[in-house]
């Protein structure tokens, strides 16, 4: 027993070195990659694959968000004659919360899953063995470009989320259930600040990065044959997912602690 | 069968001394976890020559043409390419030696998000900036002539047959007109004639671009034809080392097994342990309660 455990242990630092490795490296020809003018095609092609064809589905999820958030939330506020305040709640957790951690689940499951089974089909047909003998980097050709799309463009799918988020309760909150008009945006105003906003598009950087890199390394991975490419996938999603829930915890105790170190120069600032 | 005898003289006499080798291993294992594919393997591989490797599937014939480019790294040994030892340079400084090889994959490794076009073009764009696309365009089309498809450039992998897809690969494996060209089993997959076709390309562009060549394959038709020298690995050693004649009267009874496509007395002895096909089949009425 003592020996299985011993030797998955073993096996389980090997890997974690091996993605740590890997990130190492990544972030290497990333860096290289953004002097390079022959990463540029390789970045905007990769931009329209990844960013443009994901706003649908992110702006459907956004807006749904902010309805449902809408719909769940009016009886408690209005039991209390609070339903004016609606517009707050609905905005600050989606601006916040909501549509960061959604879009990034959504991403992960559109974009992580078509990045590991594309680049874990092109491992197993030996495509990255082909790039290699060319004497080019896999990891520059194949890994930086979906790594610097997704990181540059998951912040902007996080604002065309909050948009259609906040859109969404509006629509709920005061064509719906005909809540005052003024009242709802002026408690929004009040609510809502900019570093808020910020916040969440912030975390879209981290969860952009997160999602590719751990899908371009389950792809880089996978085992052989079509069993060995669907597993990928869905270990891919599974582990950019609770990297996702990990980072957005560790980020919101990160931003607390730096707008309540910052909180009394706010009054300087603004 | 006195198999160790045979395997150190017959590894001694691939390791030549001359300094007419472009390539070497000396002393390589590879281990893939408890699995051992290459146990101590010593070659030279002579420059402007056609060697064959040749063995039983699973022998380690691809790992061992993968560590001649460095794509698999040794567990121990080393590699030489033109005197110089590649197995302990890193990634970045492998990327300028491979320049100096092609390598067509087993399937062809085509990337098929790419035309043929784009595919042949890709090394060369990857190595020089490109000013005059007129003069690339040329390249591609005498590439693309070279293995017999000119006029394939907008054509995809997947629109293209097993045997188009090779010679595609073999376009793209010249593009950067390289010293040493290794073929990972050219012929399997291909019917009968588009091997021979494969087999010709091979020659043809060992003779007209003097390259070296190492051919992996278990193609007896296909390493007689075009081989200046014959190596055949087994169990991860080099068990014969010859020309085509040397190999044809070989007296290891391994080598002779293999060349003659005879089954061994081991295999006969699982099959008939296996039982017989009427007590293995499943009929329908198996399944019926």
């Amino acid at each position: 027993m003592f020996e299985v455990l011993g030797a998955r242990a073993i096996n389980d630092i090997g890997n974690i070195g091996q993605f740590g490795r890997f990130c190492w490296q990544t972030a290497a020809a990333c860096l290289r990659g953004c002097w390079n003018h022959k990463t540029y095609p390789l970045i905007w092609a990769q931009m329209h694959i990844i960013g443009v064809r994901s706003v649908p589905v992110i702006m459907i999820t956004g807006a749904f968000v902010g309805m449902t958030l809408a719909v769940q939330a009016y009886d408690q506020l209005a039991a209390m004659g609070f339903e004016e305040r609606l517009g707050v709640l609905i905005n600050i957790s989606v601006v916040k919360e909501l549509g960061p951690v959604l879009a990034a689940v959504m991403l992960a499951g559109r974009v992580g899953g078509a990045l590991t089974a594309e680049l874990g089909t092109m491992n197993v047909t030996e495509q990255i063995d082909a790039v290699r003998s060319i004497g080019t980097d896999p990891i520059w050709y194949l890994v930086a470009p979906r790594v610097l799309a997704c990181l540059l463009l998951t912040p902007f799918l996080i604002i065309y989320a909050d948009l259609l988020g906040i859109l969404g309760g509006y629509f709920v909150g005061v064509v719906q259930l005909g809540i005052n008009n003024w009242a709802y945006w002026s408690f929004s105003a009040s609510g809502v600040e900019l570093w808020d906003i910020a916040v969440g598009v912030i975390k879209g950087l981290f969860f952009g990065g997160a999602i590719a890199v751990i899908s371009c390394y389950k792809g880089f991975t996978c085992k052989e044959g079509a069993q060995g490419v669907g597993q990928a996938c869905t270990e891919a999603f599974v582990a950019s997912f609770i990297s996702i829930l990990i980072l957005d915890f560790a980020l919101a105790v990160t931003f607390k602690a730096i707008y309540n170190t910052f909180w009394p120069f706010k009054s300087l600032v603004g | 069968m006195n198999t160790q005898n045979l395997t150190t003289q017959e590894q001694q006499d691939s390791t030549p001394q001359g300094s007419n080798g472009i390539l070497a291993v000396k002393n390589v294992t590879k281990r893939f976890g408890p699995h051992l594919v290459l146990d101590n393997v010593s070659l030279s591989i002579e420059k402007g020559k056609t060697t064959v490797v040749i063995g039983p599937s699973g022998c380690g014939k691809t790992v061992l043409v993968k560590h001649l480019i460095v794509l698999l790294r040794p567990t121990s040994g080393e590699v030489y390419f033109n005197g110089s030892r590649i197995d302990n340079l890193s990634e970045q400084d492998l990327n300028e030696v491979r320049t100096h090889f092609g390598f067509l994959f087993q399937g062809g490794a085509l990337f098929d998000s790419l035309s043929v076009f784009e595919n042949i073009i890709f090394p060369i764009r990857q190595h020089n900036r490109i000013k005059n696309w007129r003069s690339v365009e040329d390249i591609v089309k005498s590439k693309l002539a070279m293995v017999g498809l000119d006029g394939f450039q907008n054509y995809y992998p997947a629109n293209l047959s097993g045997g188009q897809r090779k010679r595609v690969a073999l376009a793209r494996a010249i593009a950067l007109n390289p010293e040493v060209l290794l073929y990972d089993e050219p012929t399997t997959g291909l019917d009968p004639i588009r091997s021979d076709v494969i087999n010709e390309l091979v020659l043809k562009l060992q003779r007209e671009l003097g390259v070296t060549t190492v051919v992996v394959t278990h193609d007896m038709t296909s390493a007689y034809k075009i081989s200046d020298r014959i190596i055949m690995l087994h169990n991860g050693k080099i068990v014969a080392d010859g020309d085509a004649d040397h190999i044809r009267n070989h007296p290891h009874p391994v080598v002779q097994q293999f060349i003659n496509g005879q089954v061994g007395e081991d295999d006969l002895a699982i099959l008939r342990m296996s039982g017989t096909a009427s007590q293995t089949q499943f009929l329908p009425r198996d399944f019926e309660t």
